[in-house]
Parts: structure tokens; sequence; C-alpha cells
């Protein structure tokens, strides 16, 4: 809690979230800008010669890599062609890989929605599985339930995706058999399997996020239900269940719910691990790939549409939450 | 709580981890040295075997001793995560405590900037490095140190912040103590607590990353063992031994877990007083400190 300061009126909710919104996105330009160009020199960095890497050891003739360097644009400044990059990116073009000449955005458009569909889902199951034990424990803190979930929560705390995701393989595909362990299906194809083929590494990434959430739940719920608002409504006959989830829960959602926004661009990252798990064909797999033959095209188009994917929802997310609980002093905060 | 009375030490959690992370540590210096069998040796007689007296821990695809590979394994996988937090250390407290005493301007900064570098994901960042710089842990692990950092920054700066106000602080101004001496001894000092606890759930994030990024392929020269690596070539061998990857699962859940536990017990213990006084309950008395904190806590704590 911070010291609330009663003597200054606090400015209309709307402004407020103006204001964040702005310096938020007076900060993301530069932010942008400078990941981006590490994005970029990154790939001049690299001492490998992408006109040799591109012709191979026998076609690489100095002259044929000149010439190579030229169509490619790269024998100009370094700033030049970020400059280039940069405004070209911004039309969507993102250039086209040194091998297969596919262009990026087109294998990033294509990649996208797998890890979209897992994070999503995970964020889902996580605010599920989170918020039904968070509550329970909460409601019957100090007994067997309180502590299994607080047992289950330091152990899936610890335990990275990519394990639990073993783990899981191993439990439901490799002895239960009951769902597929690779591979991917678009919602387009068939909406059944999509989901088969989703939910065991959404719910690999969403444990330890349903851990985090569980626990702040707890903590805010416990405090929440000792409030004398609580024991008023009590007091007044209300049933406890309305009690717990319009006046408890609403209250007391606020520091998970942040959590979980917090984590959802995260899981775009996560969504990595459950890729190379279940050998699903996402943008880590690209990425991966495009690494180890130096697709730097690829490279860069992935890491810049990543990072600003990643700023920009946290940008969202975090401007919706403090509008929401935008009031500072209590126990949302 | 019951044990907020005894000393952390003498807590079995924190003897539990500590033992654990000894045993760690001596595996990372003698590992390669004490490892029963030789973690290369190919021995196509005893494909993925169970434990056994002769195999403690059994042997992989390969007939490889999944043990002697693990321990072999250990010393890279712990010594690039210390590089990282490492990195993360001194790029985030050292502008964590100055963003405190040099103005609202340079604080606003550094705070929005740590936001967004908050936000973006270290598991991208070191592939696109190995994809520039080849393909190693070491090189692969400074930009996971450099995004470790705002989480270093933002504990510095709020327990910075926290310890600036207090009227020590300004009884040392009252005597007449240079602003240096004053972060010196009455703030750095006070702080060095919180970021002992930091580095601790640091190194547990950074050992994740590394067995995450060996898993994943990367900086791994193919027959060196990570614990990572093992990991992975468990996984592809699924069908002929379906738990072989819990034994390195189970040794880096170990190992986080002991440093996330060792973090927990002495975060309790300041929490309840000892090692630094509890902000949100007893706010602390603002009076006329010359040295001007940026004051806009609110706005971080929102953000947070």
């Amino acid at each position: 809690m911070t010291v609330i300061d009663l003597a200054r009126p606090r400015p209309p909710r709307g402004r407020v979230a103006l204001a964040r919104l702005g310096g938020g996105l007076a900060v993301l330009i530069p932010i942008v800008a400078i990941s981006s160009f590490i994005t970029y020199s990154l790939g001049a960095l690299s001492n490998s010669n992408p006109a040799a890497t591109i012709l191979g050891q026998d076609a690489a003739t100095p002259a044929a890599v000149a010439r190579l360097d030229q169509s490619l644009g790269l024998n100009r400044p370094l700033i030049v062609q970020y400059w280039d990059w940069l405004t070209q990116a911004a039309q969507g073009n993102l250039g086209r890989s040194y091998f297969t000449q596919i262009p990026v955005a087109q294998s990033i458009a294509q990649r996208l929605p797998v890890d979209l569909s897992i994070a999503l889902l995970a964020v889902l199951l996580a605010a599920l599985i989170g918020g039904t034990a968070g509550t329970l424990a909460a409601v019957r803190r100090g007994g067997w339930i309180d502590r299994a979930v607080t047992m289950a929560c330091s152990a899936a705390s610890t335990l990275p995706a990519f394990v639990v995701g073993i783990i899981l393989v191993v439990l439901f595909s490799m002895t239960a058999h009951l769902l597929p362990a690779n591979g991917y299906v678009g919602p387009s194809t068939s909406v059944p399997q999509w989901l088969a083929h989703i939910i065991l590494p959404a719910l690999a990434l969403a444990l330890a996020v349903s851990a985090d959430v569980a626990r702040q739940l707890r903590t805010s719920l416990v405090s929440v239900l000792e409030q004398n608002y609580i024991v008023g409504a009590q007091v007044r006959g209300l049933p406890y269940r309305r009690i717990l989830f319009r006046h408890a829960l609403r209250n007391a959602s606020g520091p998970a719910l942040t959590i979980l926004g917090n984590d959802f661009p995260l899981m775009l990252a996560g969504a990595v691990a459950a890729e190379a798990v279940f050998s699903l064909p996402g943008l880590g797999q690209l990425l991966l790939e495009s690494a180890q033959t130096r697709d730097i095209p690829v490279v860069q188009g992935v890491l810049l549409v990543v990072s600003c994917f990643v700023i920009v929802v946290n940008l969202i997310v975090n401007t919706a939450l403090n509008w929401l609980y935008r009031t500072g002093d209590g126990v949302g905060t | 709580m019951s044990r907020a009375g005894r000393p952390v030490w003498r807590l079995p959690s924190v003897w539990i981890a500590m033992g654990i992370l000894a045993v760690v540590a001596f595996v990372t210096v003698f590992g390669s040295a004490l490892a029963p069998q030789n973690p290369l040796t190919v021995n196509a007689n005893a494909l993925f075997q169970g434990p056994s007296a002769h195999h403690l821990l059994g042997t992989d695809y390969l007939g490889r001793d999944v043990l002697s590979r693990l321990m072999a394994g250990t010393r890279l996988s712990v010594l690039t995560a210390l590089e990282a937090v490492g990195i993360g250390l001194i790029l985030g407290t050292i502008p964590g405590v100055a963003t405190v005493f040099l103005g609202r301007w340079f604080d606003f900064l550094a705070n929005r900037f740590t936001d967004a570098l908050m936000t973006l994901p270290y598991i991208f960042f070191a592939v696109a490095v190995t994809a520039a710089l080849g393909n190693g842990l070491v090189q692969a692990m400074v930009p996971v140190g450099i995004l470790l950092a705002p989480f270093f920054f933002r504990i510095t700066r709020a327990a910075t912040l926290e310890h600036a106000r207090t009227q020590y602080v300004e009884a040392a101004e009252l005597i007449g103590a240079s602003k240096r001496h004053i972060i010196r001894v009455h703030v750095v000092r006070k702080v060095l607590p919180t970021i002992a606890v930091t580095t601790a759930s640091m190194t547990a994030a950074a050992l994740l990353a590394v067995s995450f990024l060996t898993f994943l392929g990367i900086g791994v020269q193919p027959p060196a063992p990570t614990w990572g690596g093992v990991l992975s070539s468990d996984l592809a061998y699924l069908a002929q031994d379906p738990w072989a990857p819990f034994i390195p699962g189970a040794l880096i859940a170990i190992t986080v877990g002991a440093l996330n536990a060792l973090a927990d017990a002495f975060r309790d213990r300041s929490g309840s007083g000892r090692l630094a006084p509890v902000t949100a309950l007893t706010p602390p008395v603002k009076t006329h400190s010359t040295l001007e904190p940026a004051d806009d806590e609110r706005r971080s704590q929102s953000v947070a």
C-alpha cells in the first residue's frame, strides 16, 4: 500500500490512462529503434560474408561475391542499409531469405498463428487453473487444499516449460496415448484436431504462470476476505457465493491479472520451448533454422516482429490494467 | 509465521538448499575429473540401460554413462549462468543505485527503458546472437545477461529509494557527510542484502536459460555434454526409454529449486524486519532531505 495523498486531487482517470499511453508510446519509438538497430547490426557484426555463404564455397570467386554484394546492397554503409531495411519493414517488407528466396514476412505470417494460438490458450488455461486453485486455497485457507495448492505451486514454478512439456508427452502421449505428441493442424482444417495438438504445449506453458497466479490470488484474496466490508456483507446475510464472486474476487483479482497480462508476451517466447518439445512449425523453429544457416534477413525479421509485438502488447496490457485498477491504493496495487 | 523468529541459517529449507548448491558447486569445479566414466565413450552393447551398479543413472542412446555426462556438463552450464548473472548484476545495480540520485529525468528515462527491456524475450536474442557470432554458449549468454539487468535495476532502485529517505541518511547529511560517503555507507550497504537475494533468484533464471538454450542445441558442440543437451537427446528417444528425460529434468529442477528456496528464505527474513524495514507497513518518514530522490514511487509500483 502506498501513502495515499489526500491533499492532492486525483486527475480524472481517462487523462491518467492517456498520459500513460502517451508516455509509453514516446519511449516505445526509441526502444523499437534501438532494438531494431541492434537486431540489424547483429547481421553486420557476423564476420560471415553473406554473399559467399549464398554462393557456396566453390562459386564464391571475388568477382561473383562483389556482384552479389552489389545486387543485395551489402556494399553500402551500415546506417544506410539499416534505414532502408527499417523503412521497408514499416511497409511490411522484411526482405527475402538468402537461400529460399521466400519473403521473410510471408514465412513469419505463416508461423505466427502457431505461437499465438499456443500463447492465447496458455493464458486462458493459466487463468482457469490458477484462478480456481488460488480461490480454493484462499477460501479454505489453512486447510489441506491450501497446503496442497501451495506445494503444487512451488513444484510447478521450479519446473521449466520444456521439462513440463516432456513430462506431459510421457504421460499423455507415450503412456496414455490420449493426445498427439507432435505436429500441428491449423484451425481452418479441423478445430478439434487443432485443439488436440495445441492443448499439451499450452498446458506446458501455462503451469508455471498458473502457479504465480494462484499464489498471488491467494494472498490478495485472503487479505480482501478479512476486510470489514466482507464481514459487513456476511452480516447483512448475503449468500457466500455472491460475496466471494462479486465483492471479494473482483477486488482481489488485480495483482493476479497483472501477472497474467505481463506474462502474455512472455508466453510467446515460451512458445518456443513448446515448439521444440512438440516439434511445432512456429517462429522459434524458423529462427533456429535460420540461425543455423546464418540466414540473416530471416533472423532480423523474426527478431523485429517479435520485439515489436511484445512491446506493443505489453503497452496495451499495462494501459488496460492501469485503467481497470486505476486507484493506486487499496488492495488492487 | 512461526519461523520468523529463527535465524535464517537455522531453517531446514536453507540447510537443504545450501547442501544442494554446495554439491553443484563442487561438481562444477571437479565434475569432469570425478566423473566415474568417460562421458564420451560410446558403448554399443549398453544402449538405453536403466540405473545399475555400473551405470548409476543408466546409459543413453549411444550407451554413454548418463551420470558422467551430467557431471561433466555441469561446469559449462553453471559458469555460463554465472556469466549472465554477472553481466546483469553490473548493468543493473549500478544504474539502480545511481538513478535515485541523478534526478527525475534520468530516472524517468531509465524506468521506461527498463520497462521495455523487461518485455523482450531473451531466447530470441540469444539465438540471433549465435546466428551472428557463431554457435557458442558464451556469446549466447551475453544477451541473456543484458535482459536480466532490468530486474536487478528495478529491485535495486526500489531498495535504494527506501533507504535514501530514512532519517539516518538525513542525520548523516546534517553531520556533514558527503554524498559519496552517504551513498556508499548508508545506502549501498543496506541495499546489498536485497541484491544478494535477487542474485540468487536471477541465477536460477539464468540456469534455466542455459538449460533451455542447450536444450535447443544452442552453444552445444555435439559430443560435449550439457544439461539441456542430455535432455534433448533423451527426448528424441522417448519411444525407447520414456523415463530418461526425468533425470536431467530433475537435476535442473532441483538446482533451480534450491536457488529459489534460498532466495525465498532470505526474502522472508528480510521481510520480517531484520535485514531491512518493511516499507509497505511503515512508510518512511519524509522530512527535509537535500538528497532528493525522484518522487515517482507510485508510477513505478503500478507498472510493476
